[in-house]
């Protein structure tokens, strides 16, 4: 009778989740932080981000198994991020193209000259339409090419390069721009 | 490639190494120059938005990720029961219906039936012989009682007819033996007055408390029979 003949025992289940838990663990540890800020830049919200940010992560751990290249982990996370973040605009309609102020980080406090550059950089960033900022994010933290941008967001390459060119010309034009001391001098 | 071009494929990527743009740079200075200023906003841009990543964000990744994989496999276990259980229940009511149920729907079928099942252990020459007294003993349980005999008796026992309790005899007949079945009254057995084969024959009698069946083969009277059975039979209340 070996009717159930292809059932994995006890031992080999718990040794395939151990190792699955080994993978998950893995996987958040290395790329949190980057699908973190990435996140942030597609939403320019902290707690939004890290609500998304666990949203795709538990989709992650119930998919992990149809994950078969380590290597395309972390676009296939960003997909999966994109797709919850899509999900939460069918939830709930709210303008989030609109530039929040109170939203972008301050990282004021440790004021040191970099650190007010940064901010004045990432309020320029997302001062950006997300259509530019997101290739932007994309290429520059991701380090994708074009044609990686191209596939994940479903758009064509030279889409993607002219919303790149522009997403650039409009900083490098604000920054020009700008004075040549940003931001505030204390003593 | 002209200025333009060039600058569009730089600003859509400073690092760009198409053959043409590598040429335009070492053709032209500036151009490289303005590449490598572009490089640089890149990296500014990086290091901006690198935001800071909140420290606990890992391990509530992974907290939450452990209760989540724990109600799946909570889930899990359930569901597993409730399939066992359920096939469990299902196997249980089948071998009930299997075991219990009658495959007959009225007397006379079932008769036949018992009686070519059974054709074997009698036959019309045997010697052995039941008396009156001990007959009438074991018709106490269907209170009845026989005043006289009928006729040479081989064999009288209990037996299941289709699950009830009745009384099997066996006389001896012309050409071979006649059986007379005692069944008590049940309504899954739908009566039957009068049924046959290509070979026997049989008839029921119904009385308050039980059917009286005899099977014969064809050359057996069962008129005969019946009529000795009313003759004798008398039932107490």
């Amino acid at each position: 009778m070996k009717i159930f003949g292809n059932k994995k025992t006890t031992a080999q289940v718990s040794s395939n989740m151990a190792t699955k838990q080994v993978r998950y663990e893995a996987l958040v540890k290395a790329l949190h932080g980057d699908l973190y800020r990435y996140a942030y830049w597609l939403t320019r919200d902290k707690q939004v981000s890290e609500d998304l940010v666990q949203e795709t992560f538990l989709r992650a751990w119930r998919a992990l198994d149809s994950l078969k290249d380590e290597k395309a982990a972390k676009s296939w996370l960003i997909t999966i991020l994109r797709r919850e973040n899509a999900r939460r605009f069918e939830r709930k309609r709210f303008d989030m193209s609109e530039y929040e102020e109170a939203s972008i980080m301050d990282t004021q406090s440790t004021t040191t000259e970099q650190e007010i550059e940064n901010h004045w950089l990432r309020e320029k960033i997302a001062q950006l339409e997300p259509e530019y900022s997101e290739p932007l994010v994309l290429q520059i933290l991701g380090g994708y090419s074009g044609e990686d941008i191209a596939k994940m967001l479903n758009l064509n390459k030279n889409t993607v390069m002219t919303r790149l060119f522009r997403a650039r010309n409009q900083l490098k034009e604000a920054l020009d721009e700008a004075p040549v001391s940003r931001g505030q001098y204390n003593g | 490639m002209d200025d333009l071009q060039y600058r569009r494929s730089i600003y859509a990527d400073p690092t760009c190494q198409d053959e043409d743009v590598l040429a335009a740079q070492q053709a032209d200075p500036a151009k490289k120059e303005f590449a490598q200023e572009l490089i640089q906003l890149d990296e500014k841009l990086k290091q901006a938005m690198k935001i800071p990543v909140p420290d606990d964000l890992c391990d509530k990744l992974l907290l939450r990720q452990s209760f989540a994989s724990h109600q799946q496999e909570k889930r899990k276990s359930k569901v597993h029961l409730a399939l066992a259980a359920s096939v469990a229940i299902i196997a249980g009511l089948a071998v009930n219906y299997l075991q219990f149920s009658s495959s007959y729907t009225n007397l006379g079928d079932y008769a036949l039936a018992h009686v070519y099942h059974e054709q074997s252990y009698f036959s019309n020459e045997d010697n052995t012989r039941v008396s009156l007294v001990s007959l009438n003993r074991k018709m106490t349980a269907f209170k009845g009682s026989f005043n006289g005999s009928m006729g040479e008796l081989i064999s009288a026992d209990y037996c299941r007819f289709d699950g009830m309790k009745s009384l099997h005899l066996v006389f001896q007949g012309l050409t071979d033996t006649v059986t007379v079945f005692i069944v008590p009254k049940k309504e899954h057995l739908s009566f039957t007055d009068k049924f046959s084969d290509d070979k026997l024959q049989g008839e029921s009698l119904g009385f308050e408390h039980a059917n009286i069946l005899v099977v014969a083969d064809k050359n057996e009277s069962l008129e005969k029979w019946q009529k000795n059975i009313n003759d004798n039979i008398s039932w107490s209340i």
